[in-house]
């Protein structure tokens, strides 16, 4: 079977860039992204957490994503297997001006976080009309 | 010719399943590959245990709960299913793409029996939890000592 040469996709912990103030790894979510006409999108994945444990900063030009994973085990649990880690994600992106940080607008979804990066004004593709006389 | 290869087929043949010599000569030959990003990937598992229950979670951001297949039996439990990547005619422009899609099918061979007709399956923020309630013989059981 093909199965044994496919590696279980865990999460990937994040660079520690900076201390955390709670114990626990930090994993960095996997993104895509993409354009499409007016809008970037990003949509990052995120299973475990629920739309009230993740934090949107945008600050200085840097986005940040920060996520806490509910943990659902419960103390009489015993793991038979454990693949699945608990912790927070964590992940920051540079805007550069092409983006109106001002209408960023977020939304989540079964496990996935959208993000909907709206071009500036004069990052929007223009057509020019070529006048005839 | 080999700088016009885009770059997620770089990343896509890291994870692509080799089966055989002769299913891996075929794959390598067969020119639409290149662009397929859909493969099989593994979603990561937990597997915990109480007195009375069996629970399994697993890990699928994004799935559509009709993709997911979980079928029981003689004592295996298989959880199948498909992640679908949205089509969005502009979604052309990809600056990064990390994240998986494609079927992914994983068997565990549960450590006891089970009430197959209790076993229950959620899903809420990405994660699918599928609680399966132990048979009655494997609850601790007082036995008394006559004298």
């Amino acid at each position: 079977m093909s199965d044994k040469e496919l590696q279980v996709r865990g999460k990937q912990e994040a660079p520690a860039d900076r201390e955390q103030t709670r114990p626990g790894p930090v994993f960095m979510p996997a993104v895509d992204i993409f354009e499409s006409g007016d809008v970037i999108t990003l949509l990052a994945d995120v299973p475990g957490v629920s739309s009230d444990r993740i934090n949107i900063d945008v600050r200085e030009d840097q986005l940040t994503i920060t996520a806490e994973i509910d943990p659902q085990k419960s103390e009489e649990e015993r793991y038979l297997l454990h693949e699945y880690e608990t912790g927070m994600y964590q992940r920051a992106f540079s805007l550069s001006d092409r983006v109106d940080q001002s209408k960023i607008s977020a939304t989540m979804k079964d496990g996935v976080l959208r993000l909907d990066l709206p071009k500036a004004e004069k990052a929007k593709p223009r057509r020019i009309e070529v006048k005839t006389d | 010719m080999f700088e016009l290869i885009p770059w997620r087929n770089y990343r896509a043949s890291l994870v692509r399943p080799r089966k055989d010599l002769f299913d891996w000569v075929f794959n390598e030959v067969e020119v639409p590959r290149i662009w397929e990003t859909e493969r099989e990937w593994v979603p990561a598992f937990d597997v915990s245990e109480t007195e009375s229950e069996i629970i399994v979670r697993a890990e699928l951001p994004g799935m559509d709960v009709a993709d997911i297949d979980i079928t029981l039996t003689d004592g295996l439990l298989t959880l199948k299913g498909e992640k679908k990547q949205e089509k969005e005619d502009e979604r052309e422009n990809y600056h990064r793409l990390e994240r998986r899609y494609g079927s992914f099918s994983r068997t565990l061979a549960l450590p006891k029996v089970v009430k197959a007709e209790a076993i229950d399956a959620s899903y809420k923020d990405g994660v699918l939890t599928v609680t399966l309630p132990k048979g009655d013989e494997h609850k601790p059981k007082k036995i008394e000592v006559k004298s």
